[in-house]
């Protein structure tokens, strides 16, 4: 690892905070999982029979796990989309706005820069999943869950685990991004993502592929094994590379 | 050769060819310490390929590049620190303000956090923008953003300069400004590359004037000649007339 790594993280860093987008959809993850969370619950509590379709084997479950487990439904998908967004725009945006070419000839090497950019996202991830994890502990709290069901509130580390291992599987977004130089090859690489994680799901056999088995493994934790969750680091590992790699030998050739 | 005849860039022969037959089919280009070298061509001569191919942003198919003696795919990273370029897109950071940037880029070209604050400093100093110091570059004109970004090319005391078409958007005092510049750091030893499509106040100040046409260069224009402008065309009028039948 080269030694300007601490310098290109320092960089990343200034240029993910300075900007409004990582902090907007921060925001619309946190706040946007939380609400539909909440008026999910509170259709639940009401006895929408349209909301209570929707949970599906949810329906049944209360406490913090039926909260936990809503907010996953949510976070599953919802998630993919937010975090891949956020990794085109890091990568995207050096070449939709030309900064690219001022990150040549520089002691830094691209690749250096490349896997900064990865290291920043997921500090920034990680710092989502802990914001999402203290609202949903607030709206259990408001549902009186601090005192109807103490011992459940374990069901919480669900949530972090589930962010994090979600922003782990959006790393190929960031390739895409690089190989299609802007934003939008980017976002669709994300919308791909959803859809094959929803064909997986849908046909049955998600539980051991890794793009799907985080978000199965936290609506229903039983019906996953976790060492499953272990395989969903190969992900950002073969993909973060490939990313290192096609920056490496990029060319401003188009 | 001795450290002080080394040529801070020396290209030979080199080949980038794109479909349609664009590109460079074959250039040589030296660079002495303390020279400045400007290309001068139409839009779409190879100037700005010629660049790339120097700074290692496009691999060549066919040539070789030496930075201060260093053939380009063997160099160390670390020989860049020496080296400041601003081809096409200035490095400037829409959500960055002015100093913001200058740091970011003293701190890409591998000098230190403290460091780095007084080296943007003087460049703001020196670019007049202590205006602009604390405004957002997506807030700043074209021109002033152009200013940031030579700014952050020079700040560090390259020992090679690359600049493409730097006066593009620059208003009379910005062309002042970087002209001065260049002249400091060509006398301090700098070898500068400076590309226009026009004969602008930096290719007047060359030491070299080499013609650039359809990827070859063509010839050279002796900067202290007189009526620059008409040998320039005439070059190229010659040039055009002489390539359907070669």
């Amino acid at each position: 690892m080269s030694a300007l790594f601490g310098t290109a993280v320092a960089v990343e860093a200034q240029k993910a905070l300075a900007s409004r987008v990582m902090i907007s959809i921060a925001a619309l993850v946190v706040g946007g999982i939380a609400a539909l969370s909440l008026g999910m619950m509170l259709g639940a509590a009401s006895g929408d029979e349209q909301i209570l379709a929707k949970m599906g084997p949810l329906a049944g479950v209360g406490g913090w796990a039926g909260l936990v487990g809503v907010v996953a439904q949510i976070t599953a998908a919802g998630g993919v989309v937010a975090f891949g967004v956020a990794l085109s725009w890091m990568f995207g945006r050096e070449f939709a706005d030309g900064t690219v070419a001022g990150l040549f000839a520089l002691p830094v090497r691209r690749s250096t820069i490349a896997l900064a950019k990865l290291t920043v996202y997921f500090v920034w991830a990680v710092g989502v999943a802990v914001l999402l994890t203290g609202m949903v502990a607030i709206i259990g709290l408001a549902f009186g869950y601090g005192a109807t069901d103490a011992a459940g509130v374990g069901e919480l580390v669900r949530i972090p685990v589930l962010v994090v291992l979600t922003a782990l599987l959006c790393v190929p977004a960031a390739w895409v991004a690089t190989l299609g130089r802007g934003l939008l090859p980017g976002i669709g690489a994300t919308v791909v993502l959803v859809v094959i994680a929803q064909i997986f799901a849908v046909i049955g056999i998600g539980e051991w592929v890794p793009l799907v088995a985080p978000a199965l493994w936290a609506i229903t934790p039983d019906a996953v094994p976790v060492a499953s969750l272990l395989l969903v680091p190969s992900v950002p590992l073969v993909f973060g590379a490939l990313c290192a790699l096609a920056w490496s030998r990029l060319q401003l050739d188009r | 050769m001795t450290e002080s005849s080394t040529p801070r860039l020396d290209a030979r022969g080199l080949v980038r060819e794109f479909p349609g037959g664009a590109g460079v089919h074959g250039i040589d280009l030296s660079i002495a310490p303390g020279e400045i070298h400007a290309i001068v061509g139409l839009n779409g001569a190879g100037k700005t390929t010629l660049m790339r191919l120097v700074l290692g942003m496009l691999r060549p198919q066919a040539g070789t590049v030496r930075i201060d003696g260093v053939r380009l795919p063997d160099a160390p990273a670390a020989m860049w620190a020496d080296v400041g370029q601003l081809v096409e897109h200035p490095l400037a950071y829409a959500e960055l303000d002015g100093r913001s940037n200058l740091v970011v880029a003293a701190r890409l070209h591998g000098i230190g956090r403290r460091q780095a604050a007084e080296v943007a400093d003087r460049a703001i100093a020196e670019f007049d923008l202590a205006r602009y110091a604390e405004v957002r570059a997506s807030r700043l004109s074209l021109g002033n953003r152009q200013r940031v970004g030579l700014a952050a090319a020079l700040q560090h005391e390259p020992r090679l300069i690359v600049l493409d078409e730097p006066t593009n958007a620059l208003d009379p005092a910005g062309v002042i400004l970087l002209r001065e510049a260049l002249l400091r750091r060509a006398a301090a030893g700098a070898g500068i590359l400076v590309s226009s499509h026009h004969l602008d106040e930096v290719a007047r100040i060359a030491d070299r004037i080499t013609v650039i046409n359809t990827g070859l260069a063509i010839g050279a224009l002796d900067p202290e000649g007189i009526d620059l402008e008409r040998a320039f065309f005439a070059m190229l009028h010659a040039d055009d007339l002489e390539r359907p039948a070669a």
